[in-house]
């Protein structure tokens, strides 16, 4: 509080500056007319706002496997999340990271003929002109990470494609109520 | 005229402290969810090459026996066979086999007394194996009724279930290579996989 006091009483001093020179001592060739330049600055610094997710913010596949085979469905698919009004008010990256599918109850090591991961590609498109993409059965994902050069608004379109079983499609995925992974955008402004 | 620059500059600073704190990379997460039904599959079976004796073959669903009796003795003939069925159970489980009238018994209602010295119903084996899981199911035939056996299998399974049926030579529920009365003899043999 003292030293919001203070700089309140200076600016203060500052908004009448003829009545200022009056309570100083004269200087050496002071006139009747003065004047002040006063700047006023700002900036607007590198920031991103990842937006707001439409609908409930997940991305349900729902049955994963073909009722009669016990293997992973060939059409799995799922409506994409947007996230809507997302920014950035420098040139920025985009990085798309992700989680395979993994059964949460069954934890164990599957019995031989089962898998309990589901791989999957997440791309995140909308942003750059080549989407950020992530695949969980790869280890390298150089696409993961976009640039874009200027500041930028608008949606983000996240989408899940490419499943596969980890170890093969002929394995079956063990029965579970919950199989969960993650897809992570992120908006990292660029000074 | 120094001190006005001096204040303004120091009011910038303060207010700029904030925003810049904003400037953090701006993570979204979205869950990726799924899940994976409880099943067992059972598939159509075929007889197993190379194991058939005294078998016609698979028609349908039903194993048909080439000859029952010798016709020398009229005692019971061996047979056996083994039927492999593709399948799958993807969660801890159970194997249940079930004879519906705990051996083969006339199909003719007609047949309903026995002379002294005659089989009128035939015991037979039935012998399952399943990923870790082998069982023996033994009929009688000494009294017409469902019997059955269960077998708990602690991890998934996925591959072939065999189920051999084996008919000895001279089977009888009197006494043994006894004579059979003339008739059709039939039993239904149900395997289920199912939840514990």
């Amino acid at each position: 509080m003292i030293r919001a006091s203070a700089l309140i009483a200076a600016t203060l001093a500052l908004s009448a500056p003829g009545l200022a020179m009056a309570q100083i001592a004269p200087e050496v060739g002071a006139s009747d007319t003065d004047s002040a330049t006063v700047g006023v600055i700002g900036n607007v610094p590198a920031q991103c706002y990842g937006g707001t997710l439409s609908g409930d913010g997940s991305l349900d596949l729902g049955v994963l496997i073909d009722l009669t085979t016990g293997r992973l469905r060939t059409d799995l698919a799922t409506p994409g999340e947007v996230l809507v009004g997302s920014f950035c008010t420098s040139r920025s990256t985009i990085t798309v990271n992700a989680t395979p599918l993994e059964a949460q109850n069954f934890t164990v090591a599957p019995p031989a003929g089962f898998s309990r991961r589901v791989h999957y590609l997440a791309s995140a498109s909308g942003w750059t002109t080549t989407p950020a993409s992530y695949n969980t059965a790869t280890a390298a994902n150089a696409a993961a990470t976009q640039s874009r050069d200027s500041a930028f608004t608008g949606d983000i379109t996240v989408a899940i494609s490419d499943f596969s079983t980890d170890g093969g499609e002929t394995l079956r995925l063990v029965g579970d109520e919950s199989y969960r992974g993650v897809v992570t955008v992120t908006l990292t402004a660029v000074n | 005229m120094h001190a006005p620059s001096i204040i303004i500059a120091a009011v910038t600073a303060l207010l700029a402290m904030p925003v810049f704190a904003q400037s953090q990379p701006a993570p979204q997460d979205m869950p990726v969810t799924g899940n994976v039904p409880l099943i067992c599959a059972l598939q159509t079976g075929q007889i197993q090459p190379g194991t058939s004796n005294n078998v016609i073959g698979l028609d349908g669903d039903t194993l048909r026996i080439a000859q029952f009796v010798n016709p020398d003795t009229l005692s019971v003939k061996a047979a056996s066979a083994t039927v492999r069925f593709d399948a799958v159970c993807n969660f801890a489980h159970a194997v249940r086999v079930e004879s519906a009238n705990n051996g083969l018994w006339p199909t003719d209602a007609q047949i309903t007394q026995a002379p002294a010295g005659f089989a009128f119903a035939v015991p037979y084996t039935a012998s399952v194996s399943w990923g870790q899981a082998n069982g023996q199911f033994n009929t009688d035939a000494k009294s017409r009724r469902l019997v059955q056996q269960i077998l708990n299998v602690d991890t998934p399974v996925a591959g072939q279930l065999d189920l051999k049926i084996d008919i000895a030579e001279g089977a009888s529920n009197v006494e043994t290579s006894a004579p059979v009365i003339a008739g059709n003899y039939a039993d239904t043999v149900r395997i289920f996989l199912e939840p514990r």
